[in-house]
């Protein structure tokens, strides 16, 4: 009886992801992941794929991974996350983790450009990350895939109704937010830490609240620490364009300061 | 006939010096090249009688920066001609009555939508903001604080939450200046970062309204200007709200 239980508790363990066990199957999607392996930072030993690696993270905190479906996820945006999924499965395509705070090994490399130490620590405790400050379903509902082969970036986003502007529409500025932490993600992917230098949106359609849209983004050029970068936003049957945009992203110098 | 117009200026006149009073322009001419004029879209954006709450009123969380030009603006609400904008829950609340033209209105109404810059709350916690509109000179200040959970990188306002402000402010500009309702494009600049709880300035200004089309300029910086945050532009398009029938 006893090496029945043991075996029964092993394959628990397996399932829930615990440590020493595997990371839950992709099918699973309602439990809450916890990534495995913390402590250690993963340096830009993977070839190829993910230079700018956003998934490391210190041991002191445990995360959850936002960017994974929770029941305020309308079906399209559970079928298009699921087709992602997918994707995701010979490797061309990547889901990106997103977490609430920046207790990130990359706030480690950060600090560098921000000396002022102390200042970041007190205003570090009660710091959010502004898209996912909001509760679930209220604002931001977003989630991130990278395409290793053609070096682009694509968002599965959906608006709460905290995120009005003209009365059952999204707020011009929530759109801008969105397609910043797109291109900004597709850049950072692309090069390390960055910053967005201009932002160029052109607004073709009002996006109805609660819908669900995919920002397709991808890097144009590359001049020296200078990205340009552009993206698009469409319905998911990808008829509708609501709106596109340019930007330009600059690589940080650890020999400058940015304050 | 004529003393009968002089006692209504010197009323006027005695309503504009009343300290602490709010500031309300008297219904002038209602044509204008495209619908209402700017007096009676303020008069009617701007609810005095009203139960709602304003959230663009000073609280613990602003900083002396920010109360200290609070006050200087409201001073001048009381002798330049500025206006302090209320400001609602609900983008609704600001334009009871009216509603989106044909084919444009949501098809459900729920009351528990939010303006994106009213979601948090929580004092000081996201955007704290207030906006002071020049009806003749068409043009805005909004002194605006980013709290911490509008942060991107460690310690500052992420990108997006400027960009949101500055469309917030050309969209209270817009369509108090002429009834500009959706944006057509931004573009941004961004120059330097703003420090978490510390104040931002923007200053808009109506640079043209042509071809259906409000164009309007954005500069962001700190309060002595010795700092430039970005700057930006932005362009609106022009649409009459309807009346809603009574049911």
């Amino acid at each position: 009886m006893l090496r029945s239980c043991v075996s029964r508790l092993r394959t628990l363990a397996v399932q829930r992801g615990l440590p020493g066990g595997a990371p839950l199957p992709a099918k699973d999607p309602w439990s809450p992941r916890v990534n495995p392996g913390a402590g250690r930072r993963e340096r830009a030993a993977k070839p190829g794929c993910v230079r700018g690696d956003p998934r490391s993270f210190s041991s002191e905190v445990m995360h959850m991974d936002l960017s994974l479906p929770n029941p305020s996820w309308s079906e399209d945006m559970r079928l298009l996350f699921d087709q992602f999924m997918k994707k995701s499965e010979d490797g061309s395509w990547k889901h990106l983790p997103s977490y609430k705070s920046k207790f990130t090994q990359e706030t480690e490399d950060i600090k560098i450009y921000f000396p002022d130490a102390k200042l970041m620590k007190e205003k570090l405790s009660q710091a959010q990350l502004f898209p996912r400050s909001l509760e679930e379903g209220l604002g931001f509902e977003y989630a991130m895939f990278h395409n290793c082969v053609e070096d682009r970036t694509v968002c599965i986003f959906q608006g709460g109704p905290y995120l009005q502007g003209v009365p059952g529409f999204l707020h011009g500025g929530a759109i801008a937010t969105m397609i910043d932490a797109t291109l900004g993600t597709c850049a950072v992917v692309a090069i390390g830490v960055a910053m967005t230098a201009s932002l160029n949106i052109s607004f073709k359609r009002p996006i109805p609240l609660g819908s669900v849209v995919v920002i397709n983004s991808q890097v144009d050029k590359v001049e020296g620490r200078k990205l340009f970068l552009s993206c698009n936003i469409r319905s998911v049957d990808e008829k509708t364009v609501y709106s596109e945009a340019t930007s330009l992203f600059v690589k940080l110098d650890p020999k400058t300061r940015l304050t | 006939m004529i003393r009968r117009g002089f006692q209504a200026v010197i009323r006027l006149g005695h309503h504009r010096v009343l300290p602490g009073a709010p500031h309300v322009l008297p219904r002038l001419n209602r044509t204008s090249a495209f619908g209402s004029s700017t007096d009676s879209l303020v008069s009617r954006f701007c609810l005095e009688k009203t139960d709602l709450k304003d959230y663009a009123l000073p609280n613990a969380s602003w900083c002396p920066d920010m109360l200290n030009l609070y006050q200087e603006f409201l001073e001048k609400t009381k002798t330049d001609g500025w206006i302090k904008l209320p400001s609602f829950k609900s983008n609704r609340d600001h334009i009871q009555g009216l509603k989106l033209p044909f084919g444009l209105a949501a098809t459900s109404d729920k009351s528990d939508w939010r303006i994106f810059t009213r979601c948090l709350q929580v004092e000081g916690q996201g955007y704290e903001y207030v906006i002071f509109f020049h009806p003749s000179k068409k043009k805005s200040i909004c002194l605006f604080q980013p709290g911490p959970y509008l942060e991107g990188a460690p310690g500052f306002a992420h990108g997006g939450s400027l960009a949101t402000m500055m469309d917030e402010t050309f969209s209270k500009t817009a369509y108090l200046a002429g009834e500009g309702l959706f944006t057509l494009s931004l573009n941004i600049r961004f120059k330097n970062l703003i420090p978490v709880g510390s104040l931002a300035v923007l200053n808009v200004d109506v640079e043209k309204i042509e071809d259906q089309k409000l164009y309007m300029s954005c500069i962001a910086q700190s309060r002595d200007q010795q700092r430039v945050y970005a700057k930006s532009s932005g362009v609106f398009l022009q649409l009459q709200l309807e009346e809603e029938l009574s049911q």
